[in-house]
Protein backbone atom coordinates (compact mmCIF):
# COMPACT_ATOMS: atom_id res chain seq x y z
CA UNK A 1 0.00 0.00 0.00
CA UNK A 2 1.22 3.52 -0.74
CA UNK A 3 1.90 5.63 2.53
CA UNK A 4 0.23 8.83 1.93
CA UNK A 5 -2.90 6.84 2.61
CA UNK A 6 -4.50 6.86 6.08
CA UNK A 7 -7.67 5.69 6.13
CA UNK A 8 -9.97 2.72 5.77
CA UNK A 9 -13.01 2.09 3.86
CA UNK A 10 -15.38 -0.28 5.14
CA UNK A 11 -18.68 -0.69 3.18
CA UNK A 12 -21.95 -0.24 5.98
CA UNK A 13 -23.33 -3.73 4.75
CA UNK A 14 -20.62 -5.58 5.89
CA UNK A 15 -20.90 -4.36 9.51
CA UNK A 16 -24.16 -4.17 9.22
CA UNK A 17 -25.89 -6.31 6.70
CA UNK A 18 -29.13 -5.18 5.43
CA UNK A 19 -30.92 -7.92 6.62
CA UNK A 20 -29.88 -8.09 10.30
CA UNK A 21 -31.27 -4.26 10.51
CA UNK A 22 -34.18 -5.19 9.03
CA UNK A 23 -34.75 -7.75 11.37
CA UNK A 24 -33.25 -5.65 14.21
CA UNK A 25 -35.94 -3.14 13.13
CA UNK A 26 -38.85 -5.84 12.89
CA UNK A 27 -38.35 -7.14 16.40
CA UNK A 28 -38.55 -3.23 18.10
CA UNK A 29 -41.52 -2.78 15.40
CA UNK A 30 -43.10 -6.17 17.31
CA UNK A 31 -41.75 -4.23 20.81
CA UNK A 32 -43.68 -1.25 19.60
CA UNK A 33 -46.78 -2.98 18.34
CA UNK A 34 -47.04 -4.91 21.71
CA UNK A 35 -46.25 -1.49 23.65
CA UNK A 36 -48.98 0.06 21.55
CA UNK A 37 -51.91 -2.45 22.49
CA UNK A 38 -50.65 -1.82 26.18
CA UNK A 39 -51.41 1.59 25.59
CA UNK A 40 -54.85 0.87 24.44
CA UNK A 41 -55.69 -1.01 26.92
CA UNK A 42 -54.60 1.13 29.71
CA UNK A 43 -56.64 4.20 27.61
CA UNK A 44 -59.89 1.79 27.57
CA UNK A 45 -59.27 1.87 31.79
CA UNK A 46 -59.31 5.39 31.52
CA UNK A 47 -62.08 5.74 29.90
CA UNK A 48 -64.04 3.04 32.38
CA UNK A 49 -62.96 5.09 35.04
CA UNK A 50 -64.49 8.60 33.92
CA UNK A 51 -67.62 6.84 33.13
CA UNK A 52 -67.86 5.59 36.52
CA UNK A 53 -66.46 8.72 38.05
CA UNK A 54 -69.55 10.53 36.12
CA UNK A 55 -72.22 8.06 37.23
CA UNK A 56 -70.97 7.62 40.89
CA UNK A 57 -71.61 11.53 40.61
CA UNK A 58 -74.59 11.26 39.67
CA UNK A 59 -76.26 8.89 41.45
CA UNK A 60 -76.94 10.53 45.07
CA UNK A 61 -78.89 12.56 42.79
CA UNK A 62 -82.12 11.10 43.48
CA UNK A 63 -83.37 8.72 46.58
CA UNK A 64 -83.54 6.16 44.48
CA UNK A 65 -83.20 5.02 40.76
CA UNK A 66 -85.59 2.39 38.54
CA UNK A 67 -83.20 0.25 36.99
CA UNK A 68 -83.32 -3.37 35.54
CA UNK A 69 -81.22 -5.41 37.47
CA UNK A 70 -79.80 -8.46 36.01
CA UNK A 71 -80.69 -11.86 37.07
CA UNK A 72 -78.70 -14.53 35.79
CA UNK A 73 -76.57 -14.06 32.32
CA UNK A 74 -79.34 -13.50 30.24
CA UNK A 75 -82.44 -12.19 32.57
CA UNK A 76 -83.45 -8.84 33.97
CA UNK A 77 -85.93 -7.69 36.28
CA UNK A 78 -86.93 -4.03 37.15
CA UNK A 79 -85.83 -3.21 40.33
CA UNK A 80 -85.20 -0.12 42.56
CA UNK A 81 -81.95 1.30 43.59
CA UNK A 82 -82.18 2.80 47.68
CA UNK A 83 -79.33 4.26 49.49
CA UNK A 84 -77.77 6.28 46.27
CA UNK A 85 -75.20 7.08 48.64
CA UNK A 86 -73.92 3.98 49.83
CA UNK A 87 -71.17 2.13 47.77
CA UNK A 88 -68.92 -0.36 48.87
CA UNK A 89 -66.06 0.36 46.60
CA UNK A 90 -63.30 -2.89 45.56
CA UNK A 91 -60.10 -1.56 46.67
CA UNK A 92 -57.86 -4.57 45.44
CA UNK A 93 -56.92 -8.04 46.58
CA UNK A 94 -60.15 -8.66 47.31
CA UNK A 95 -60.91 -5.52 50.12
CA UNK A 96 -64.04 -3.95 50.21
CA UNK A 97 -64.72 -0.38 51.85
CA UNK A 98 -67.99 1.28 52.82
CA UNK A 99 -68.19 4.69 50.92
CA UNK A 100 -69.80 7.62 50.11
CA UNK A 101 -70.14 9.16 46.79
CA UNK A 102 -67.90 11.71 47.14
CA UNK A 103 -65.28 9.65 48.89
CA UNK A 104 -65.43 7.09 45.92
CA UNK A 105 -65.07 9.74 43.51
CA UNK A 106 -61.78 10.45 45.14
CA UNK A 107 -60.50 7.16 45.03
CA UNK A 108 -61.70 6.77 41.41
CA UNK A 109 -59.63 10.12 40.37
CA UNK A 110 -56.35 8.92 42.70
CA UNK A 111 -57.09 5.94 40.67
CA UNK A 112 -57.18 7.90 37.58
CA UNK A 113 -53.95 9.40 38.11
CA UNK A 114 -52.42 6.43 38.54
CA UNK A 115 -53.44 5.13 35.55
CA UNK A 116 -52.41 8.40 33.97
CA UNK A 117 -48.71 7.87 35.08
CA UNK A 118 -48.57 4.32 33.59
CA UNK A 119 -50.06 6.29 30.05
CA UNK A 120 -46.83 8.63 30.17
CA UNK A 121 -44.64 6.06 31.28
CA UNK A 122 -45.56 4.06 28.33
CA UNK A 123 -45.21 6.79 25.71
CA UNK A 124 -41.95 7.54 26.59
CA UNK A 125 -41.25 4.39 26.33
CA UNK A 126 -42.67 4.21 22.77
CA UNK A 127 -41.00 7.36 21.97
CA UNK A 128 -37.38 5.23 22.62
CA UNK A 129 -38.92 2.11 20.64
CA UNK A 130 -40.10 4.94 17.96
CA UNK A 131 -36.41 6.10 17.71
CA UNK A 132 -35.15 2.60 17.72
CA UNK A 133 -36.91 1.65 14.40
CA UNK A 134 -36.27 4.88 12.62
CA UNK A 135 -32.47 3.77 13.35
CA UNK A 136 -32.70 0.51 12.26
CA UNK A 137 -34.65 1.39 9.32
CA UNK A 138 -32.00 4.11 8.52
CA UNK A 139 -29.04 1.61 8.94
CA UNK A 140 -30.66 -0.55 6.73
CA UNK A 141 -31.39 1.58 4.05
CA UNK A 142 -27.77 2.69 4.11
CA UNK A 143 -26.24 -0.54 3.88
CA UNK A 144 -28.27 -1.25 1.18
CA UNK A 145 -27.38 2.04 -0.67
CA UNK A 146 -23.89 0.49 -0.26
CA UNK A 147 -22.82 3.66 1.56
CA UNK A 148 -19.05 2.73 2.64
CA UNK A 149 -17.54 3.88 5.95
CA UNK A 150 -14.44 5.71 5.55
CA UNK A 151 -12.10 5.78 8.78
CA UNK A 152 -9.37 7.67 9.06
CA UNK A 153 -6.19 8.80 11.49
CA UNK A 154 -6.56 12.66 12.50
CA UNK A 155 -3.06 14.12 12.04
CA UNK A 156 -2.05 17.57 12.71
CA UNK A 157 -1.08 18.73 9.55
CA UNK A 158 -2.50 20.80 6.82
CA UNK A 159 -5.46 19.44 5.40
CA UNK A 160 -3.87 19.15 2.04
CA UNK A 161 -1.66 16.44 2.89
CA UNK A 162 -5.00 14.42 3.86
CA UNK A 163 -5.52 11.79 1.09
CA UNK A 164 -9.50 10.21 1.28
CA UNK A 165 -9.32 6.66 0.15
CA UNK A 166 -12.22 6.00 -2.51
CA UNK A 167 -13.32 3.54 -4.90
CA UNK A 168 -13.82 -0.14 -4.19
CA UNK A 169 -14.10 -1.42 -0.92
CA UNK A 170 -11.21 -3.61 0.57
CA UNK A 171 -12.69 -5.85 2.68
CA UNK A 172 -9.46 -7.68 4.60
CA UNK A 173 -7.35 -4.40 4.30
CA UNK A 174 -4.44 -4.61 6.26
CA UNK A 175 -5.17 -1.81 8.59
CA UNK A 176 -8.08 -3.26 9.86
CA UNK A 177 -6.83 -4.24 12.67
CA UNK A 178 -6.36 -1.04 13.97
CA UNK A 179 -9.96 0.18 13.34
CA UNK A 180 -10.60 0.72 16.70
CA UNK A 181 -8.29 3.74 17.37
CA UNK A 182 -9.34 5.04 14.28
CA UNK A 183 -13.01 4.51 15.29
CA UNK A 184 -12.31 7.16 18.25
CA UNK A 185 -10.46 9.39 15.88
CA UNK A 186 -13.24 9.44 13.38
CA UNK A 187 -16.07 10.09 16.55
CA UNK A 188 -13.88 12.97 17.52
CA UNK A 189 -13.72 14.14 14.02
CA UNK A 190 -17.89 13.61 13.82
CA UNK A 191 -17.74 15.45 16.82
CA UNK A 192 -16.22 18.37 16.29
CA UNK A 193 -18.05 18.58 12.87
CA UNK A 194 -21.17 18.46 14.86
CA UNK A 195 -20.37 21.29 17.06
CA UNK A 196 -19.84 23.34 14.22
CA UNK A 197 -22.94 22.85 12.74
CA UNK A 198 -24.33 23.74 15.81
CA UNK A 199 -22.38 26.87 16.49
CA UNK A 200 -23.30 27.86 12.83
CA UNK A 201 -27.28 27.07 13.85
CA UNK A 202 -27.14 29.00 16.81
CA UNK A 203 -25.52 32.16 14.87
CA UNK A 204 -28.85 32.00 12.30
CA UNK A 205 -31.08 31.57 15.30
CA UNK A 206 -29.11 34.72 16.76
CA UNK A 207 -29.83 36.71 13.69
CA UNK A 208 -33.21 35.73 13.53
CA UNK A 209 -34.05 36.35 17.05
CA UNK A 210 -31.87 39.23 17.50
CA UNK A 211 -34.69 42.13 17.90
CA UNK A 212 -35.86 39.87 21.03
CA UNK A 213 -33.06 39.18 22.75
CA UNK A 214 -31.82 43.16 22.13
CA UNK A 215 -34.10 44.21 23.72
CA UNK A 216 -33.66 41.83 26.93
CA UNK A 217 -30.10 42.49 27.09
CA UNK A 218 -30.56 45.94 26.67
CA UNK A 219 -33.17 46.03 29.34
CA UNK A 220 -30.02 44.33 31.31
CA UNK A 221 -27.83 47.03 30.91
CA UNK A 222 -30.32 49.89 31.63
CA UNK A 223 -30.65 48.27 35.06
CA UNK A 224 -27.08 48.48 35.54
CA UNK A 225 -26.46 51.48 34.42
CA UNK A 226 -29.30 52.97 36.48
CA UNK A 227 -27.47 51.83 39.35
CA UNK A 228 -23.99 52.71 38.53
CA UNK A 229 -24.43 56.18 37.09
CA UNK A 230 -27.72 57.34 37.70
CA UNK A 231 -28.94 57.57 34.38
CA UNK A 232 -31.94 57.38 32.88
CA UNK A 233 -32.63 53.43 31.41
CA UNK A 234 -34.77 54.78 28.80
CA UNK A 235 -32.40 57.63 27.18
CA UNK A 236 -29.70 55.08 27.20
CA UNK A 237 -32.19 52.74 25.48
CA UNK A 238 -32.90 55.56 22.77
CA UNK A 239 -29.84 56.91 22.12
CA UNK A 240 -28.49 53.37 21.91
CA UNK A 241 -31.10 52.57 19.44
CA UNK A 242 -30.47 55.40 17.33
CA UNK A 243 -26.62 55.09 17.11
CA UNK A 244 -26.74 51.51 16.13
CA UNK A 245 -29.11 52.13 13.37
CA UNK A 246 -27.27 55.24 11.94
CA UNK A 247 -23.61 53.52 11.42
CA UNK A 248 -23.53 49.76 13.14
CA UNK A 249 -20.20 49.45 11.12
CA UNK A 250 -18.30 52.18 12.47
CA UNK A 251 -18.81 50.71 16.01
CA UNK A 252 -17.69 47.22 15.26
CA UNK A 253 -14.47 49.48 14.18
CA UNK A 254 -13.96 51.30 16.98
CA UNK A 255 -14.41 48.65 18.93
CA UNK A 256 -12.07 46.36 17.63
CA UNK A 257 -9.62 48.91 18.28
CA UNK A 258 -10.37 49.04 21.60
CA UNK A 259 -10.30 45.69 22.05
CA UNK A 260 -6.37 45.61 20.29
CA UNK A 261 -5.47 48.40 23.79
CA UNK A 262 -7.10 45.75 25.82
CA UNK A 263 -4.90 43.40 24.20
CA UNK A 264 -2.17 44.88 24.69
CA UNK A 265 -2.54 46.85 28.18
CA UNK A 266 -4.48 44.54 30.67
CA UNK A 267 -5.06 47.14 33.30
CA UNK A 268 -5.85 49.59 30.30
CA UNK A 269 -9.71 49.32 30.70
CA UNK A 270 -10.18 49.66 34.55
CA UNK A 271 -8.69 53.26 34.39
CA UNK A 272 -10.41 53.99 31.60
CA UNK A 273 -13.16 52.51 33.49
CA UNK A 274 -13.01 54.78 36.44
CA UNK A 275 -12.46 58.04 34.43
CA UNK A 276 -15.06 57.85 31.88
CA UNK A 277 -17.80 55.71 33.52
CA UNK A 278 -20.69 56.84 31.74
CA UNK A 279 -19.60 56.95 28.56
CA UNK A 280 -18.01 53.39 28.14
CA UNK A 281 -20.89 51.82 29.66
CA UNK A 282 -22.64 53.48 26.49
CA UNK A 283 -19.42 52.70 24.35
CA UNK A 284 -20.37 48.92 25.83
CA UNK A 285 -23.96 48.66 25.00
CA UNK A 286 -23.01 49.46 21.82
CA UNK A 287 -20.25 47.13 21.60
CA UNK A 288 -22.31 44.15 23.16
CA UNK A 289 -25.29 44.70 20.99
CA UNK A 290 -23.45 45.41 17.73
CA UNK A 291 -21.41 42.29 16.98
CA UNK A 292 -24.39 40.20 17.20
CA UNK A 293 -25.63 41.90 14.04
CA UNK A 294 -22.53 42.18 12.18
CA UNK A 295 -21.62 38.70 13.47
CA UNK A 296 -22.01 36.90 10.02
CA UNK A 297 -21.27 39.75 8.10
CA UNK A 298 -17.92 41.49 9.55
CA UNK A 299 -16.56 38.64 11.52
CA UNK A 300 -14.87 36.87 8.59
CA UNK A 301 -12.73 39.44 7.19
CA UNK A 302 -12.36 41.60 10.45
CA UNK A 303 -11.29 38.88 12.75
CA UNK A 304 -9.45 37.30 10.33
CA UNK A 305 -5.76 39.21 11.19
CA UNK A 306 -6.21 38.02 14.73
CA UNK A 307 -8.67 35.72 15.24
CA UNK A 308 -7.40 33.10 13.30
CA UNK A 309 -9.50 30.47 13.92
CA UNK A 310 -10.04 29.16 10.11
CA UNK A 311 -9.80 25.44 9.89
CA UNK A 312 -10.17 23.41 12.58
CA UNK A 313 -11.71 23.53 15.53
CA UNK A 314 -9.54 22.74 18.41
CA UNK A 315 -8.18 25.49 17.19
CA UNK A 316 -11.22 27.17 18.56
CA UNK A 317 -10.99 25.60 21.34
CA UNK A 318 -7.83 26.96 22.43
CA UNK A 319 -8.60 30.73 21.24
CA UNK A 320 -11.98 30.79 23.59
CA UNK A 321 -9.89 29.73 26.30
CA UNK A 322 -7.03 32.76 26.90
CA UNK A 323 -10.59 35.06 25.86
CA UNK A 324 -12.74 33.83 28.59
CA UNK A 325 -9.62 34.07 31.30
CA UNK A 326 -8.65 37.86 30.26
CA UNK A 327 -12.33 38.18 30.97
CA UNK A 328 -12.21 36.74 34.16
CA UNK A 329 -9.43 38.97 34.91
CA UNK A 330 -11.62 42.01 34.26
CA UNK A 331 -14.47 41.04 35.94
CA UNK A 332 -14.64 43.91 37.61
CA UNK A 333 -15.18 46.64 35.24
CA UNK A 334 -18.23 45.83 33.12
CA UNK A 335 -17.25 47.32 30.07
CA UNK A 336 -14.45 45.64 29.34
CA UNK A 337 -16.32 42.41 29.45
CA UNK A 338 -18.45 44.26 26.84
CA UNK A 339 -15.98 45.37 24.60
CA UNK A 340 -14.27 41.40 25.15
CA UNK A 341 -17.88 40.14 24.12
CA UNK A 342 -17.13 42.09 20.70
CA UNK A 343 -14.17 40.36 20.38
CA UNK A 344 -15.31 36.48 21.24
CA UNK A 345 -19.00 37.41 19.68
CA UNK A 346 -18.03 34.99 17.15
CA UNK A 347 -17.49 31.78 19.41
CA UNK A 348 -20.75 31.16 20.48
CA UNK A 349 -22.59 29.49 23.35
CA UNK A 350 -20.14 28.94 26.25
CA UNK A 351 -18.54 32.07 26.44
CA UNK A 352 -21.93 33.85 26.25
CA UNK A 353 -22.61 31.77 29.36
CA UNK A 354 -19.34 32.56 31.11
CA UNK A 355 -20.17 36.38 29.77
CA UNK A 356 -23.11 36.88 31.10
CA UNK A 357 -21.68 36.28 34.59
CA UNK A 358 -19.65 38.75 35.17
CA UNK A 359 -22.56 41.49 34.12
CA UNK A 360 -25.10 39.37 36.83
CA UNK A 361 -22.24 39.85 39.70
CA UNK A 362 -21.77 43.44 38.67
CA UNK A 363 -25.75 43.98 39.10
CA UNK A 364 -25.88 42.23 42.44
CA UNK A 365 -22.76 43.42 43.94
CA UNK A 366 -24.33 47.30 42.69
CA UNK A 367 -27.81 46.63 43.76
CA UNK A 368 -27.05 43.59 46.34
CA UNK A 369 -30.41 42.09 45.30
CA UNK A 370 -30.37 38.38 46.38
CA UNK A 371 -32.73 37.44 43.19
CA UNK A 372 -29.87 37.48 40.46
CA UNK A 373 -28.28 33.81 40.07
CA UNK A 374 -24.67 34.14 40.25
CA UNK A 375 -23.70 30.53 38.79
CA UNK A 376 -24.05 29.83 34.92
CA UNK A 377 -27.21 30.75 33.80
CA UNK A 378 -28.27 29.17 30.15
CA UNK A 379 -29.16 31.37 27.32
CA UNK A 380 -32.59 30.46 27.45
CA UNK A 381 -32.73 31.08 31.11
CA UNK A 382 -31.85 34.50 30.45
CA UNK A 383 -34.15 35.56 28.13
CA UNK A 384 -37.17 34.23 29.96
CA UNK A 385 -36.84 36.85 32.54
CA UNK B 1 -9.51 -45.17 8.29
CA UNK B 2 -8.71 -41.71 9.18
CA UNK B 3 -12.18 -40.98 8.07
CA UNK B 4 -14.05 -43.62 10.19
CA UNK B 5 -12.58 -42.41 13.19
CA UNK B 6 -13.20 -39.13 12.90
CA UNK B 7 -16.92 -39.42 11.82
CA UNK B 8 -16.80 -41.37 14.90
CA UNK B 9 -16.08 -38.45 16.57
CA UNK B 10 -18.45 -36.29 15.01
CA UNK B 11 -21.05 -38.16 15.71
CA UNK B 12 -19.97 -38.19 19.35
CA UNK B 13 -19.88 -34.52 19.57
CA UNK B 14 -22.56 -34.55 17.69
CA UNK B 15 -24.66 -36.11 20.35
CA UNK B 16 -23.18 -33.77 22.93
CA UNK B 17 -23.93 -31.01 21.11
CA UNK B 18 -27.61 -32.10 21.46
CA UNK B 19 -27.56 -32.72 24.94
CA UNK B 20 -26.27 -29.67 25.59
CA UNK B 21 -28.71 -27.85 23.26
CA UNK B 22 -31.62 -29.51 24.72
CA UNK B 23 -30.23 -28.60 28.08
CA UNK B 24 -29.74 -24.81 26.87
CA UNK B 25 -33.49 -24.67 26.15
CA UNK B 26 -34.69 -26.02 29.22
CA UNK B 27 -32.74 -23.08 30.90
CA UNK B 28 -34.11 -20.58 28.75
CA UNK B 29 -37.93 -22.36 29.21
CA UNK B 30 -37.56 -21.40 33.01
CA UNK B 31 -35.91 -18.20 32.52
CA UNK B 32 -38.94 -17.33 30.57
CA UNK B 33 -41.46 -18.28 33.34
CA UNK B 34 -39.58 -16.48 35.81
CA UNK B 35 -39.83 -13.56 34.00
CA UNK B 36 -43.88 -14.19 33.96
CA UNK B 37 -44.16 -15.33 37.60
CA UNK B 38 -41.93 -12.38 38.78
CA UNK B 39 -44.18 -9.70 36.15
CA UNK B 40 -47.28 -11.24 37.96
CA UNK B 41 -45.86 -10.61 41.30
CA UNK B 42 -45.65 -6.70 40.09
CA UNK B 43 -48.51 -6.25 39.42
CA UNK B 44 -49.74 -7.89 42.31
CA UNK B 45 -47.36 -5.41 44.26
CA UNK B 46 -48.37 -2.56 42.71
CA UNK B 47 -52.36 -3.44 43.77
CA UNK B 48 -51.14 -4.06 47.21
CA UNK B 49 -49.59 -1.27 47.85
CA UNK B 50 -52.40 0.87 46.14
CA UNK B 51 -54.77 -0.92 48.72
CA UNK B 52 -52.62 -0.11 51.40
CA UNK B 53 -52.58 3.55 50.42
CA UNK B 54 -56.09 3.45 50.22
CA UNK B 55 -56.35 2.11 53.52
CA UNK B 56 -54.61 4.58 54.98
CA UNK B 57 -56.85 7.49 53.90
CA UNK B 58 -59.84 5.67 55.16
CA UNK B 59 -60.99 7.03 58.55
CA UNK B 60 -60.80 4.49 61.57
CA UNK B 61 -64.71 4.16 61.86
CA UNK B 62 -65.23 3.04 58.44
CA UNK B 63 -66.21 -0.46 57.32
CA UNK B 64 -64.03 -2.57 55.86
CA UNK B 65 -64.68 -6.21 54.24
CA UNK B 66 -62.71 -9.05 52.12
CA UNK B 67 -63.96 -11.01 49.86
CA UNK B 68 -63.57 -14.51 51.20
CA UNK B 69 -64.93 -16.88 48.76
CA UNK B 70 -68.33 -16.05 48.05
CA UNK B 71 -69.18 -13.77 51.13
CA UNK B 72 -67.67 -10.73 52.45
CA UNK B 73 -66.05 -10.93 55.86
CA UNK B 74 -66.30 -7.93 57.92
CA UNK B 75 -62.45 -6.69 58.81
CA UNK B 76 -61.17 -4.34 61.36
CA UNK B 77 -59.33 -1.58 59.83
CA UNK B 78 -56.28 -2.30 61.65
CA UNK B 79 -56.08 -5.83 60.68
CA UNK B 80 -56.63 -5.39 57.01
CA UNK B 81 -53.65 -3.14 56.97
CA UNK B 82 -51.25 -5.35 59.15
CA UNK B 83 -52.31 -8.20 56.52
CA UNK B 84 -51.95 -5.84 53.50
CA UNK B 85 -48.16 -5.08 54.32
CA UNK B 86 -47.61 -8.66 55.35
CA UNK B 87 -48.79 -9.33 52.39
CA UNK B 88 -46.48 -6.79 50.14
CA UNK B 89 -43.66 -7.80 52.50
CA UNK B 90 -43.94 -11.16 51.50
CA UNK B 91 -44.32 -10.37 47.57
CA UNK B 92 -41.14 -8.25 48.15
CA UNK B 93 -39.21 -11.22 49.53
CA UNK B 94 -40.66 -13.61 46.73
CA UNK B 95 -39.43 -10.76 43.84
CA UNK B 96 -36.00 -10.63 45.39
CA UNK B 97 -35.88 -14.62 45.70
CA UNK B 98 -37.35 -14.70 41.94
CA UNK B 99 -34.30 -11.98 40.87
CA UNK B 100 -31.74 -14.59 42.74
CA UNK B 101 -32.68 -17.38 40.75
CA UNK B 102 -32.68 -15.32 37.35
CA UNK B 103 -29.27 -14.39 38.00
CA UNK B 104 -28.40 -17.82 38.60
CA UNK B 105 -30.32 -19.43 36.20
CA UNK B 106 -29.14 -16.01 33.38
CA UNK B 107 -25.24 -16.73 34.37
CA UNK B 108 -26.21 -20.93 33.53
CA UNK B 109 -27.56 -20.20 30.48
CA UNK B 110 -24.36 -17.97 29.60
CA UNK B 111 -22.06 -20.95 30.03
CA UNK B 112 -23.95 -23.30 28.52
CA UNK B 113 -24.14 -20.81 25.61
CA UNK B 114 -20.92 -20.89 25.37
CA UNK B 115 -20.03 -24.61 25.51
CA UNK B 116 -22.52 -25.05 22.41
CA UNK B 117 -20.49 -22.82 20.67
CA UNK B 118 -17.60 -24.34 21.26
CA UNK B 119 -19.22 -27.60 20.16
CA UNK B 120 -20.32 -25.86 16.95
CA UNK B 121 -16.63 -24.89 16.18
CA UNK B 122 -15.26 -28.04 17.07
CA UNK B 123 -17.56 -29.70 14.92
CA UNK B 124 -17.12 -26.87 11.95
CA UNK B 125 -13.23 -27.51 12.30
CA UNK B 126 -13.80 -31.37 11.58
CA UNK B 127 -16.24 -31.10 8.53
CA UNK B 128 -13.70 -29.80 6.24
CA UNK B 129 -10.91 -32.16 7.36
CA UNK B 130 -13.71 -34.75 6.90
CA UNK B 131 -14.63 -33.22 3.35
CA UNK B 132 -11.23 -33.34 1.87
CA UNK B 133 -10.48 -36.14 3.07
Amino acid sequence: MQEPVKGTVTPLASLFPPEEAQKASKRVQDALADRQSELDRLQGFIADNTALVNLVQRLPDELHHDIMVPFGKAAFFPGRLVHTNEFLVLLGEGYYAERTSKQTVEILDRRGKALESQVDSLKAMMKDLKAEVSFFDATAAEAVEGLVEIREDYVEESSSERVIERGPPKPDSPRFSGEDSMKVAAEDEEYARMMLRFDELEKEELAAGSGDEHDEDEHNEADVDHSLSQLSGDHVLGSLEERQVRKPLHHSKDEYATTEELLSKQHFEEDFANQLKSKIQLEGLKEQSVPKDSDDVSHGKSFANRATQSSSHGKDNIQALPTSKAETSVQSSKPATDSLKAFTGSIVEHTRNIQMNPREQAASSSQSSGSQPTKPVSRFKMQRR
Amino acid sequence: MASSSSSAAMRELQRELETKANDLSKLQKDISKNHQVRKKYTIQLGENELVLKELDLLREDANVFKLIGPVLVKQDLAEANANVRKRIDYISAELKRLDATLQDLEEKQNSKKEAVFKLQQKIQALQPGKAKA
